[in-house]
């Protein structure tokens, strides 16, 4: 049996290059996991039926010298992201037998890469929540305390490498969706900068917003599969391309603290003590720690409100029972569409484009959108401003510790506010990443939540390997 | 919010809800309505913003392809076909229209 608590890609990387074990081997031990802890923590939908012949091929690049790190790793994917001839859902009845008739281009450059995929794991409904708990198909268990929730909406993709059910997994994160579930079950979660990762083939939920990034156990698991798919692809014209992709630069060693965005009400006290000590510690480690001036980004969340629903209850036009998906008869077309969608539809969804419908409705447009608009254009350049003197800004992740289930279901500007530190990269498009910074008396995660300029995901990676050693 | 509001929401995005889940809706709108008013405020305080420096990088530009074919024909046709709800002999059958 390989041990596989401690194991990271490169150590994998190294024992199959080796030949300590194969492909199929390490494989089989994470099917052996889920097989052994699925039933209990629902982090999977469904594993594939092919993963030994994916391994047989990863084992064909060993041989044939064709590896890379990414070759025979294996990783558990969102519900969210189309891999030929499989089911993608999104965890919702509308396309609960949705057979994806073509490669996301993501999962195409993982497979040249030999990466072999598990299965898919469970999420919100379109990835509309923030704790798993809108999926169509049941909660996701939280693998460090059963009764409380993973985190959302990716929270079957951060249980599946918590509960040692994967080496690494995908998720897509529009206001904290890869970065929050990573800080309720402890893992290294990063949100690339907008344009650096394809969304070709990934559902939809807000364009402006949805980002794909990974999750891992280490800062290093995360860089590498980030680096796996961090590439142009002219199917999303929101890609970037690789010429104007900034490389690295020396770091000024100098992070920036939103001290009064920080006291904003509703932080839990011991957070903001693990934050304190977190700074303490990089402090030590040589970065220089300073109060920053953000008097908007505090806004975020709400402009967060305005920009994603919107965005939602067009992105969502398409599903109508035509083309794929459920199908409900009705006695004329417009039955045929308001029976599909709801019975497709879950309560969040259905609520959100319901809220995306009115504030694009006419009256109303200029009052949310366009202002909301604007707001996001001057946060994002106060953000720039703020970056030219700091490499970073910190925060804690999420200004709440793991909830139980149904805590939080019944008010949504409370499960809303989880996500109050994470929005504003998304506003702003910029990377971040979410990184373990202790634990408390319980046992549950605290996590430190680092931003930097776009395209700088470098600097994420240097200050959090720091930070890791630290832990 | 009032519940006829709710009920005309639902209409124009084709969504089928029941009374009660459209109360309870018309119910949870008030706050979140109240939270995301705050961008008000917030516009008052974003006037005057500007960049203090121009980004090195600034890649934002149009994207445009050419409207070409760019697959062969019926390369997809059979994978596409198999999802749908309902056809005949090779097309996507929906409902009358007219």
């Amino acid at each position: 049996m390989i041990n596989l608590i401690n194991l990271t890609i490169e150590k994998a990387h190294n024992s199959l290059k080796n030949g300590e074990y194969s492909v199929t081997e390490l494989v089989n031990s994470y099917l052996e996991i889920i097989k052994e802890k699925n039933g209990e923590i629902n982090a999977y939908r469904e594993v594939y039926s092919d993963v030994l012949e994916q391994a047989k091929i990863a084992e064909e690049m060993f041989k044939n010298g064709a590896d890379t790190l990414m070759t025979g790793i294996p990783l558990a994917i969102k519900d969210n992201m189309l891999l030929e001839g499989h089911i993608a859902s999104a965890s919702s009845l509308i396309l609960e037998n949705y057979k994806a008739t073509y490669d996301a281009s993501l999962i195409k450059q993982l497979k040249k890469q030999g990466a072999v995929f598990l299965g898919r794991t469970n999420m919100d409904e379109f990835a509309m929540g923030s704790s798993t708990e809108t999926s169509a198909f049941g909660n996701t268990k939280n693998p460090l305390d059963i009764t409380r929730v993973p985190g959302g909406s990716s929270g079957g993709s951060v249980a599946a490498v918590a509960m040692n059910g994967a080496l690494v997994s995908l998720g897509s994160d529009t206001g904290g969706s890869i970065r929050q579930p990573a800080a309720f079950c402890g893992l290294v979660g990063l949100k690339p900068t907008y344009g650096t990762v394809s969304r070709f083939g990934i559902i939809s939920m807000g364009s402006s917003l949805d980002q794909v990034g990974p999750f891992g156990k280490t800062v290093r698991d995360a860089e590498i599969l980030f680096n796996a798919i961090n590439d142009y692809d002219e199917k999303d014209s929101t890609s970037i391309k690789n010429e104007v992709r900034l490389k690295p630069l020396l770091l000024k060693k100098k992070i920036g603290v939103p001290r009064s965005f920080l006291s904003e009400k509703g932080t839990v006290p011991e957070i903001l003590k693990n934050f304190d000590e977190s700074c303490k510690k990089l402090a030590d480690a040589g970065y220089e720690i300073v109060d920053v001036s953000l008097p908007l980004i505090k806004y975020s969340l709400a402009v967060y409100y305005i920009i994603s629903p919107a965005e939602v209850s067009s992105n969502l036009a398409r599903y109508d029972g035509i083309r794929y998906g459920l199908h409900e008869d009705g006695k004329n077309l417009y039955e045929v569409y308001t029976k599909t969608r709801g019975k497709g539809f879950g309560k969040e969804v259905r609520r959100r484009i319901l809220l995306g419908t009115y504030i694009l409705s006419h009256g109303y447009y200029d009052a949310y959108y366009n202002t909301a608009i604007k707001v996001r254009d001057a946060i994002k350049k106060e953000l720039t401003n703020v970056f030219l003197q700091v490499d970073a800004i910190i925060t804690p992740t999420s200004p709440v510790m793991p909830f139980r289930f149904g805590e939080k279901m019944e008010d949504p500007i409370s499960m809303y506010l989880s996500d109050l530190f994470s929005v504003p990269a998304n506003i702003a498009g910029i990377p971040a990443i979410s990184i373990p910074s202790g634990k408390n008396k319980e046992g549950l995660p605290f996590s430190l939540h680092i931003m930097a300029p776009s395209l700088r995901e470098d600097i994420l990676f240097t200050i959090g390997k720091d930070f890791e050693k630290l832990i | 919010m009032q519940l006829e509001d709710i009920k005309k929401l639902a209409v124009l995005a084709r969504i089928d809800m029941s009374d009660e889940e459209m109360v309870k809706i018309a119910k949870d709108f008030d706050p979140i309505l109240a939270y995301v008013g705050q961008v008000q405020e917030a516009l008052k305080l974003s006037e005057g913003i500007s960049l203090d420096k121009k980004p090195e990088n600034y890649f934002l530009h149009n994207v445009m392809r050419e409207d070409i074919i760019t697959n062969n024909r019926g390369e997809y046709t059979e994978k596409i076909i198999t999802e749908m709800p309902d056809t005949q002999d090779g097309f996507l059958k929906v409902k009358q229209i007219l």
